[in-house]
């Protein structure tokens, strides 16, 4: 319900009636999801699909569906036999001939008449020969069964830079599949976090504090008393206990257990649900509200120390945020969200404002922290989820493969995902280096040569390997529309900033039917 | 079929790797070759029920993976909010039956395959047309329709008859989430033994609605549960009517102004009539089969639950690797984050257990007390039951007559009319079977 409540801000064409647009209409489901900020980050986005193959397709249906600005598949080869028999956006037989970009384009670009599609015949070695703009000029580039030699140096023109846009590695074969999404640094503000924010009941503003101290529950009108909100209720039974305990909350188990049956001792008649409610939500009282730990680790980011006025707007945030924390009382900006509770509906709505005026004045503050002007509507969002930031660090694609002391440790901590890796980097070493069949001997021997001399194989490593043996060339439909469906939704993470994306290998086993990371 | 004009050479050259040699988990049972090619290509009959979201993804997977007798059902006609991710639709084909779309897509795009569609209801159906298929997948956004489909599958095996035996896949999607299982009627847990494992819809005390409203979602309630029944009398609300939604969207709105409440929409209202969970494409091409289930909810679809459905389903014809045992799920919020799991079945599932469900209640309990209780408990899920004992009618919902000469037993205590160990059979007429209860007192 939160989610939806914030559609309004996303819909901003909305007819006389009120009934939305029928843009607003064909994508309500998603709106939903990522709202109009959302949307619009997608609808600027140009993404670039390396290879017209199954999996690319269904990469780029769930893309194109969403609504992305605009997508480029980047391929020279023309559809063969084999291509038009597992791939949907393919007109079967009679697509065999053409190029493949092409058919793929047009036929993906019927999902959605506001998407633009390009089909780019280009070769790829030679485009990363030759002009390495091309590459850097996406928002996100995806590249599916990509030749070794030619995925690292692609990987290494992405990583050379920060602003270069994140690159997504996906190989397959057969029931077994991975995939890696490479980035420098990743900030999410809306992470979409189920955990709220604290209400502060322990450290109850001034206005809250009053408000509760100024009712007199016993002389109340009965219909009232049954309408408090328990957020009253536990200020003010908080503020009472401090009273007769040195300020202290209850502490021990006992005296939580005695401040809760006090609780319901202010009840005047048993069926007082308010009051119930109070206690349990009583662990509020004694649950004292600081920095979240994982909000305290982001104030230790490097990027903060070395902030300059050309730093992210994140980073900026952040930093005041860290120098909000430092002032009294030592949390982050309150919620102006309250949950609903038992009350009345005057006196809900009266706490609700008093909990947005403070939320307010406290926003206002933060504002006078931030060294460079950030836009209202950016330090609002950001101070809503003020609890939930993310700071997420990428690595390169092939570090992994480039460090023993990582692939032991991978090894023995994700062992059957790490197989999958493994025997997915030793089929693309072998494919370039020899024609016809792969066999699970010669498979093995370039994964011995991967890893250190007299390295153990784990026990899964034999069913990992037999499977890619088995399928070495097989882009599966099935394989195919999971990792569709998998990588679109990262890259709607990514190009949304919204959720979290993954940050590690992703590995996928259809034998099992099960997904991993390493 | 006339399959050699249409399956070119090297049509297959992708699936066959998997067909032509087993892999080191593949069952030795496995045949390779030529034999479970013909079984797939030319003998297979597979049902998707759904052609929404998750149907669509499962019908276009199906078609690649080589199924060429394909059957679908679905009630429903296509609306503008489904082109977002029901990919075989079109502006053009808004207010078309979605079975039959869906299905001349499919025929058209995947040449030899033949999809047979059924505009209309499951329930339309008999033993005999089911009876027919190899497998059946699910891509249903209703709870009630996967249950009708699960117990009748339940109810088909004959133990006499292998072939009676439908394996059932079953995919549901919510936002980013999503689930495939495998049920083998009465031999793994089925839809109705983890049905406790559903999100409880939620639900707003007509008190907080009627009197004290505080959210934006209370108003809307109000105008569809009382204000519109009040001022429409009979007429039903249909929630697809966008003048429906307006009038519900004004009337919340004027309330919400009232009672100084900010917050009401067009959106909200839409969401919180039609119970809507959002949905996005990519979650659907997973399981194309997951299984989210909260009654009257507007599908959420995600594609990833297909593709796993469609997996499944080609890996129990095929026997080209072992099948899913018994349940996926796939979490994309926070990274990628699945769980595979096997649900055991439940003793006392009133589907496929074959014992009584255990109900103690006091013995001051009375009918009316009992008949709440059993529309609370999240495990059996039920509206309006009707309740009796091999003996005496206790309660009848209908016809009129029967509920009126048995609506005074609903005041009486259930010991007066029920002894301890005694058997009640509940029926209701959203349940596809008969729940039996052995009640004892307390
Ligand atoms: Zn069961």
């Amino acid at each position: 319900m939160v989610e939806a409540q914030d559609i309004p801000t996303a819909t901003t064409s909305i007819v006389a009636d009120g009934q939305p647009d029928s843009k607003t209409r064909r994508y309500d489901r998603q709106l939903r999801l990522w709202a109009a900020t959302g949307q619009s980050a997608l609808e600027n986005a140009h993404i670039l699909v390396i290879s017209g193959s199954a999996t690319s397709t269904s990469i780029l249906k769930n893309l194109v569906l969403p609504g992305v600005g605009k997508f480029t598949i980047l391929d020279h080869a023309n559809v063969t036999p084999e291509d038009a028999g597992n791939n949907f956006f393919l007109e079967g037989s009679s697509s065999i001939g053409k190029s493949r970009a092409e058919e793929a384009v047009r036929l993906l670009g019927e999902l959605n008449d506001g998407v633009v599609g390009i089909a780019d015949t280009s070769n790829v070695e030679e485009l990363l020969e030759k002009d390495t703009s091309y590459f850097t000029s996406f928002t996100i580039v995806i590249a599916h069964n990509l030749e070794p030699k030619l995925l690292e140096t692609l990987a290494t023109l992405l990583w050379s830079d920060d602003s270069f846009p994140p690159l997504v590695t996906v190989r397959s074969a057969g029931f077994l599949a991975e995939f890696f999404v490479q980035f420098h640094e990743h900030t999410v503000v809306e992470s979409h976090s189920e955990t709220a924010p604290s209400l502060r009941i322990d450290k109850a503003f001034p206005a809250l504090l009053d408000y509760s101290l100024s009712l007199d529950f016993s002389a109340m009108d009965p219909t009232d008393h049954t309408h408090i909100p328990y957020v009253i209720i536990l200020v003010r039974a908080l503020e009472d206990w401090k009273k007769a305990h040195d300020g202290k909350a209850p502490q021990t188990y006992h005296e939580k257990k005695t401040f809760k049956a006090a609780v319901l001792d202010l009840k005047v008649k048993f069926d007082e649900e308010n009051f119930d409610e109070a206690e349990s939500q009583a662990y509020r009282c004694w649950t004292e509200t600081g920095v979240p730990s994982e909000i305290a680790t982001l104030f230790q980011d490097p990027r903060l120390s070395s902030l300059t006025p050309t730093s992210p707007p994140f980073f900026h945030l952040l930093s005041a945020l860290q120098k909000f924390t430092l002032e009294h009382p030592y949390t982050l900006p309150l919620t102006s969200t309250l949950p609903d509770m038992k009350a009345s509906t005057t006196s809900y709505i009266h706490l609700q404002k008093l909990y947005k005026a403070r939320a307010e004045e406290e926003k206002e503050r933060f504002k006078t922290l931030l060294a460079v002007p950030i836009d209202d509507s950016v330090v609002d969002s950001f101070v809503k989820n003020a609890h939930a930031l993310k700071v997420l660090r990428g690595r390169k694609w092939g570090t992994l493969d480039a460090d023993h002391s990582l692939l032991i440790n991978a090894l023995a901590s994700s062992p059957k995902q790490t197989a999958i890796h493994l025997s997915l980097s030793a089929l693309s070493a072998l494919t370039v280096k020899q024609s016809g069949d792969i066999s699970v001997e010669a498979l093995t021997a370039e994964v011995r040569s991967l890893l250190p001399p007299s390295s153990e194989l784990p026990e899964e490593f034999s069913d990992a390997v037999g499977e890619v043996a088995r399928a070495p060339t097989a882009d599966l439909p099935n394989t195919a529309a999971l990792l569709g469906g998998l990588i679109a939704q990262e890259v709607i993470k990514v190009i949304t900033k919204q959720y979290v994306p993954i940050s590690s290998y992703c590995t996928i086993d259809l034998v099992d039917t099960w997904t991993g990371v390493i | 079929m006339g399959s050699q004009f249409t399956d070119w050479q090297g049509r297959y050259y992708h699936i066959d790797q998997v067909l032509d040699k087993p892999g080191p988990r593949t069952d030795p049972a496995f045949l390779a070759g030529d034999g479970v090619k013909d079984f797939l290509r030319n003998q297979a009959k597979i049902l998707v029920i759904g052609a929404g979201g998750l149907g669509c993804e499962i019908l276009a997977n199906l078609a690649l993976t080589g199924f060429k007798d394909i059957h679908v059902i679905d009630m429903d006609t296509i609306d503008i909010s489904n082109l977002n991710r029901q990919f075989l639709f079109r502006t053009k084909d808004v207010g078309k039956p979605k079975a039959t779309v869906a299905a001349e897509f499919i025929m058209k795009r995947v040449p030899g395959v033949k999809v047979t569609p059924y505009f209309g209801k499951i329930q339309d159906k008999d033993d005999d047309y089911y009876l027919q298929f190899n497998l059946v997948i699910c891509g249903l956004d209703s709870v009630e329709a996967r249950r009708w489909m699960n117990a009748t599958l339940v109810n088909l095996v004959d133990p006499e008859n292998p072939e009676s035996l439908k394996p059932l896949i079953d995919g549901g999607t919510e936002g980013f989430k999503g689930q495939a299982r495998v049920i083998l009627p009465t031999i793994t847990s089925c839809y109705e033994c983890s049905l406790d494992m559903l999100n409880k819809p939620t639900a707003f005390p007509i008190c907080t609605i009627a009197n004290t409203p505080r959210l934006p979602e209370h108003c809307i309630e109000w105008a569809s549960v009382l204000e519109w029944p009040r001022v429409k009398g009979d007429k039903k609300l249909d929630t697809d009517d966008p003048e429906h939604i307006g009038w519900l969207y004004t009337a919340a709105s004027a309330r919400a102004k009232e009672f100084n409440i900010e917050g009401v929409t067009w959106s909200l209202t839409q969401g919180v009539v039609k119970n809507i969970i959002p949905a996005i494409a990519s979650t659907n091409a997973i399981i194309s089969g997951k299984s989210r289930t909260l009654e009257t909810t507007e599908s959420v679809d995600n594609t990833h639950p297909a593709a796993a459905c469609c997996n499944e389903a080609f890996k129990i014809a095929t026997s080209s690797a072992a099948y899913l045992n018994n349940y996926f799920m796939l979490i994309g919020t926070d990274g990628v984050y699945s769980y595979t799991f096997e649900h055991e079945k439940r003793d006392d599932c009133p589907v496929c257990g074959g014992e009584s469900l255990e109900l103690s209640i006091s013995s001051e309990f009375t009918v009316e007390q009992l008949i709440e209780l059993l529309v609370e408990k999240q495990d059996i899920q039920i509206k309006k039951p009707s309740l009796s004992t091999p003996t005496t009618q206790i309660y009848l919902q209908a016809p009129p007559q029967l509920e009126e000469a048995t609506r005074p037993n609903l005041t009486k205590k259930v010991s007066e009319l029920v002894p301890p160990e005694g058997e009640v059979t509940v029926t209701a007429s959203t349940l596809p079977f008969n729940l039996s209860l052995r009640v004892t007192y307390t």
